[in-house]
């Protein structure tokens, strides 16, 4: 077993920008490790580099206490599931799982006994001797996991391994990976678009743009203490509601409670959850206002209602910019009314406008 | 289009038999013609049913040869055909299969100056540059030898095309999830890469064995001994009697034996070959 260390990592494509600039943080021996990110952001590239197939232009990747940057993919001690599978067409799910095994010369005896406890572990023992096309998206990709776990790694990179699977599938083998990799309790690095899946594996989960990282951290404390605006709006969905708050230009009409925040003089992002935004029904769920809450008249202009939950989109001050809110339950405003909606202190978050970053207060 | 109606049935089966018959009514002639009296077809008389001379004739023109042209006995150049086909199919695919490997997987220094200049050669097949190809070949003294006949044909800018286009499609994750499982680029080559090509190959080595079998203009040139003569040319010779009439029951009867090669191959490659051109194992 081993952690993963990754000292000022940076990459450059040959005749091109920066794809990865200046990463460091360290996986911790077992850990769970999302990167995530919007698309073209580096996530692949940073985890390709961690595999060795792609060239470490800048920095140092460790693994164990070994630095790894010109040791061959095969000699790093990993196991690599990839979005297409990348499952040899031409061998049965046997050989698939055994390839990597018998190119380290282990003994057959030993390569049968793990084939089929890795059969076992993934239910795939009545597939053994079928080839990939003859099995569903499913099942080829706990082959793919199959043959990452055969290897006993110390390390397991996942680049997208579920986007190409079902809502519901996606969300059992998301269950699924996250058993396995406890149980076996191999270091992991993850990468993905989707931030449910995100926020369910990680232990730590890393979001990146543009090739920096923004921010690291346990998921909850990234959705309760986002750094910057782009992971407070990245993380959560629907996104995190931004206000613009300049003093200097006077503050958006229909915004009540403001005063108290400490404002920069540049002026400010004031950013709120919709799920902390609660609405009065007349009389049914009473709001009593505490000092500092903030306060958003909301002309109400959609409603969703999806059963556990209502999103309502409403026109802050009557014309001013959308704002969404999520109520639990069935809140079924018609559109054109006007309502107050309510969001706690402890809920605002407040970024400064120039550089994004956030603000104490 | 699945659609069911008895008279373009009939009318797409008429234009199918049509064309059957075209193609296949010569080769029928050939085969009547090869069972026949010798003096049958000096007479115009050929009909449209065999004679009875089918394996006397086959059994004359394998082991004894015409008793007026070449006298030689036609098992000698079949031989040389086959071998001469077989060498240069398989050596064409096992060059073209090493090249587009280079070019493909390999970053080396002028590796697209190599791959263009592979492809100028389909500027320049065996007939343009036939002078210089048969001076180096005498010089080397090649000539009557297999080798002579073969190696200056084996070169392949199309099965090299093939291939490269062939390893283009692999998906990239493939080479690398073998690099991960530890597979250095000759274990890649052969545990990977070739098992995938193998409809490729049996479609190229149909091709090139028919190209290899059909060659003229060359062994012609290069040969000059009886025993080392191709069927094709065997074929050619035997036309020629001077003062006498030619034995076409026997021309005919090799005209058979050179069709089956050929033949045969086709029909063993058939279910590779179609899955070759129409399906992808990816
Ligand atoms: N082989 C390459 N050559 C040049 N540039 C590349 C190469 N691979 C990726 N890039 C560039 O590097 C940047 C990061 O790419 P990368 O594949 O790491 O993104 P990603 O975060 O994995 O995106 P996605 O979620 O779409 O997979 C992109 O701008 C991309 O265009
Ligand atoms: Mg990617």
């Amino acid at each position: 077993m081993a952690d993963v260390r990754l000292t000022s990592v940076g990459k450059i494509y040959a005749g091109s920008v920066p794809a990865v600039k200046d990463i460091s943080f360290t996986v911790p021996d077992g850990g769970f490790c999302v990167l995530v990110g919007p698309s073209g952001c580096g996530k692949s590239t940073l985890l390709r580099m961690i595999a060795g197939l792609e060239t470490i232009t800048m920095g140092e990747v460790r693994i164990g206490d070994r630095v790894v940057n010109t040791v061959e993919p095969m000699d790093r001690d990993i196991a690599m599931v990839f979005q297409n599978y990348a499952l040899y067409p031409h061998m049965s799910v046997y050989d698939n799982m055994a390839y990597g095994l018998r190119n380290r010369k282990t003994p057959e005896a030993e390569i049968s006994a793990r084939v089929a406890e890795a059969a076992r572990i993934l239910e795939l023992e009545p597939y053994l001797k079928r080839r990939p096309r003859e099995l569903s998206g499913g099942q080829r990709q706990r082959v793919a996991m199959g043959r990452a776990i055969v290897r006993k790694p110390q390390v397991f990179l996942f680049d997208e391994p579920l986007s190409n699977l079902d809502a519901k599938l996606r969300g059992a083998m998301r269950v699924e990976i996250k058993k396995l990799q406890r149980h076996l309790g191999v270091t992991a690095v993850y990468v993905t678009h989707d931030q449910l899946e995100a926020m369910t594996l990680a232990d730590m989960l890393v979001v990146m743009n543009q090739g920096v990282v923004e921010q690291i951290g346990a998921p909850l404390d990234l959705y309760e203490r986002p750094e910057t605006v782009f992971v407070a709006q990245f993380i959560g969905a629907p996104p995190m509601n931004m206000i613009e708050l300049t003093p200097t230009k006077g503050l958006p009409a229909g915004l009540d409670g403001v005063a108290g925040l400490p404002l920069p003089a540049a002026g400010a992002r004031l950013g709120i959850r919709p799920e902390h935004l609660g609405v009065e029904i007349d009389g049914d769920a009473r709001i009593e206002t505490r000092p500092g809450d903030v306060r958003l008249a909301l002309t109400v202009e959609a409603v969703e209602a999806v059963g556990a939950e209502t999103y309502i989109h409403g026109r802050l001050g009557g014309d001013g910019q959308m704002i969404a809110a999520r109520e639990h339950g069935k809140v079924l405003l018609p559109a054109g009314t006007t309502r107050t909606f309510t969001a706690r202190r402890e809920h605002l978050h407040l970024f400064d406008l120039a550089t994004g970053r956030r603000i104490a207060h | 289009m699945v659609e069911n109606r008895p008279l373009a049935n009939l009318v797409s089966h008429l234009i199918l038999i049509t064309g059957v018959a075209i193609v296949a009514f010569p080769v029928y002639l050939a085969l009547v013609a090869s069972s026949s009296d010798p003096t049958t077809i000096a007479n115009g008389q050929l009909g449209l049913i065999p004679e009875g001379h089918l394996f006397e004739n086959y059994w004359k023109v394998l082991f004894q040869g015409t008793e007026r042209s070449t006298k030689q006995p036609m098992i000698v150049p079949l031989f040389n055909s086959l071998v001469m086909a077989l060498i240069i199919s398989i050596g064409k695919i096992a060059i073209s299969l090493i090249s587009a490997f280079a070019i493909i997987y390999f970053r080396f220094p002028f590796r697209h100056t190599a791959f263009w200049v592979i492809f100028l050669t389909l500027m320049l097949p065996v007939e343009v540059r036939i002078y210089p190809t048969y001076k180096i070949v005498a010089d080397l003294g090649m000539l009557d030898t297999y080798a002579g006949l073969t190696i200056p044909l084996i070169a392949s800018a199309t099965a090299t095309l093939l291939f490269r286009q062939f390893f283009m499609t692999v998906p990239d994750e493939l080479l690398e999830a073998s690099k991960i499982d530890g597979a250095g680029p000759w274990m890649f080559f052969k545990d990977t890469l070739l098992p995938l090509s193998m409809t490729s190959i049996a479609a190229m080595f149909v091709i090139q064995f028919i190209y290899g079998w059909n060659q003229y203009l060359w062994p012609l040139l290069i040969t000059t001994r009886d025993d080392m003569q191709t069927i094709v040319i065997g074929i050619q010779k035997m036309l020629y009697v001077t003062d006498a009439l030619t034995e076409w029951q026997l021309a005919m009867a090799t005209t058979i034996l050179a069709m089956l090669p050929p033949v045969v191959v086709v029909v063993a490659m058939q279910k590779l070959f179609v899955r070759g051109l129409t399906e992808t194992e990816k």
